[in-house]
């Protein structure tokens, strides 16, 4: 009798298990059409491109345009264009340097779009626009990265992608991150599966720039690129003869966790064997360059972040 | 913090010693993060004979990436210092169903004074469950799986590099065994 009962306990775990497992399988969300991924809003970039890319507005530059420097604005995880939209408005259409935002493969569009994207899609992106931006004859090409677009830049540098620039890239990284400060993302694969998504705890108003529910599948890929990144850094990163990264990082930050700017910091060297440049900032904002939207915007905030579009414009003449 | 645990563990060897119809396993303890590092030590566990007998224990350990993902790599090198009471079931079986409570210290070395804006230490806390393996030899494997209850969320002064599971594999020897 005792027999029995365990047997059938037995399966009746092994059912419910199951049906754990598999009951966030085909989970969709119901996207409203206010909300970028409901199909109706896109990212504005799709629609007015040569507003965003210097690439499609002016793709046959003089000799003295193509002196000038491209700087490759790149957003990061369910972000979208918006994300250095203050950035271009800083700028004010100066003659310096151009800002190119890119939006990355899956983003700014469809749920789907976004469900059905690796971070492969999103790190081809940026090596297309840049590929084509050198292709279009632009000599000086820089990067300002944000949050899982620095992980990607990373793994740029690591692919060799930069190993025969002619000259300096300049390559800005804001709150990098490495290790998550959600650290459930560490189960996404073995919990992600029961949910199907996870939703975003976004401001009012940011489900239009960014993706509200995100799709398990796409947090696994984030907990790819992470680990993939994080490896390289543990074996060591030297950075080519003509590549120049500076880290950005909040002190606290409640999507990057602050200790990915160690890890940064510690796995990567210059050519000659340096330390890279880097700015602890006095902030609790995860990517503290945009703060439109952002509840709560201090004076401090606004310093950062003026302070960050001034570096980062001075630096690309270095 | 660390010298008052190499303190306690040192005068508890020292009783230890003495207590020689108990048990005292002696061991390795290889832990994984699961998702980040691998962080590997040592871990003694002590069950008196008039307490319990290998029953209930209490053990130290101590386990670090500095032998683990962090030797000759980049990774942060941190240590983990935990005092750990644990019960085991199914006396005298080969296969013990165990659970564990720990309690100790964390303390992460960033290598440099720009991080010292970050935490790098916290207390720890974490229950842990699992099976053990004893065969008639003082060998016991011991295989469970963590939680740590402090970790980071990017904003609470909780350094970043505490994830909250864990599974760990301790091989130990009960130095005891065979003693009169």
């Amino acid at each position: 009798m005792e027999h029995f009962k365990t047997q059938k306990m037995k399966k009746i775990l092994v059912a419910a298990i199951t049906l754990l497992v598999f009951a966030g399988c085909n989970k969709t969300p119901v996207v409203p059409a206010n909300e970028l991924g409901g199909g109706v809003i896109m990212d504005p970039s799709l629609t007015d491109p040569a507003a965003y890319r210097i690439s499609v507005s002016q793709p046959t530059p003089t000799a003295a345009q193509a002196q000038i420097p491209v700087i490759i604005c790149s957003h990061g995880y369910s972000a979208s264009t918006f994300e250095w939209d203050e950035f271009r408005t800083w700028a004010n259409g100066t003659s310096k340097y151009y800002i190119d935002q890119i939006l990355l493969a899956g983003h700014g569009t469809t749920y789907a779009a976004f469900k059905a994207s690796t971070w492969h899609d999103w790190e081809s992106t940026i090596v297309d626009e840049y590929n084509l931006l050198v292709s279009e004859g632009y000599k000086n090409i820089d990067f300002a990265a944000s949050s899982t677009s620095c992980t990607l830049m990373l793994d740029l540098i690591h692919s060799g992608l930069f190993n025969n620039a002619g000259t300096t890239v300049h390559i800005f990284l804001v709150d990098p991150i490495i290790i998550p400060s959600d650290k459930l993302l560490s189960v996404a694969g073995i919990v992600g599966p029961m949910l199907g998504y996870v939703t975003a705890d976004n401001a009012p108003g940011e489900d239009v720039y960014y993706y509200h529910y995100r799709p398990q599948e796409t947090l696994q890929q984030l907990e790819d690129v992470l680990n993939t990144v994080r490896g390289e850094l543990q074996n060591g990163l030297t950075l080519p003869k003509n590549v120049y990264v500076k880290v950005y990082k909040s002190i606290k930050d409640p999507t990057a966790d602050p200790v990915s700017a160690v890890l940064v910091y510690n796995g990567v060297k210059t050519f000659d064997g340096n330390r890279i440049d880097i700015n602890m900032i006095n902030s609790d904002i995860h990517v503290f360059t945009r703060l439109s939207l952002v509840p709560n915007v201090t004076a401090l905030d606004r310093q950062n972040q003026v302070y960050a579009f001034n570096d980062i414009t001075t630096r690309i003449f270095q | 913090m660390k010298k008052a645990f190499l303190i306690i563990l040192a005068v508890t060897l020292c009783y230890f010693a003495k207590a020689q119809s108990s048990v005292l396993d002696l061991g390795l303890r290889l832990q994984k993060d699961i998702g980040l590092y691998s962080e590997n030590g040592i871990s003694i566990n002590f069950s008196d004979k008039n307490l319990l007998p290998d029953r209930l224990y209490i053990g130290f350990s101590y386990f670090t990436s500095r032998i683990g993902t962090a030797f000759s790599s980049n990774a942060i090198k941190q240590d983990n210092f935990l005092i750990s009471p644990a019960y085991y079931f199914r006396r005298d079986k080969l296969i013990r169903p165990f659970i564990r409570l720990n309690a100790g210290y964390f303390d992460a070395d960033y290598g440099s004074p720009i991080f010292n804006v970050l935490p790098n230490k916290s207390l720890l806390l974490s229950p842990e469950g699992g099976v053990s393996i004893q065969t008639h030899l003082p060998l016991k494997i011991s295989l469970s799986l963590g939680y740590n209850v402090i970790t980071s969320n990017g904003v609470n002064n909780v350094p970043g590099t505490i994830y909250p599971f864990f599974y760990q594999l301790t091989l130990s020897w009960n130095i005891l065994k065979h003693k009169k």
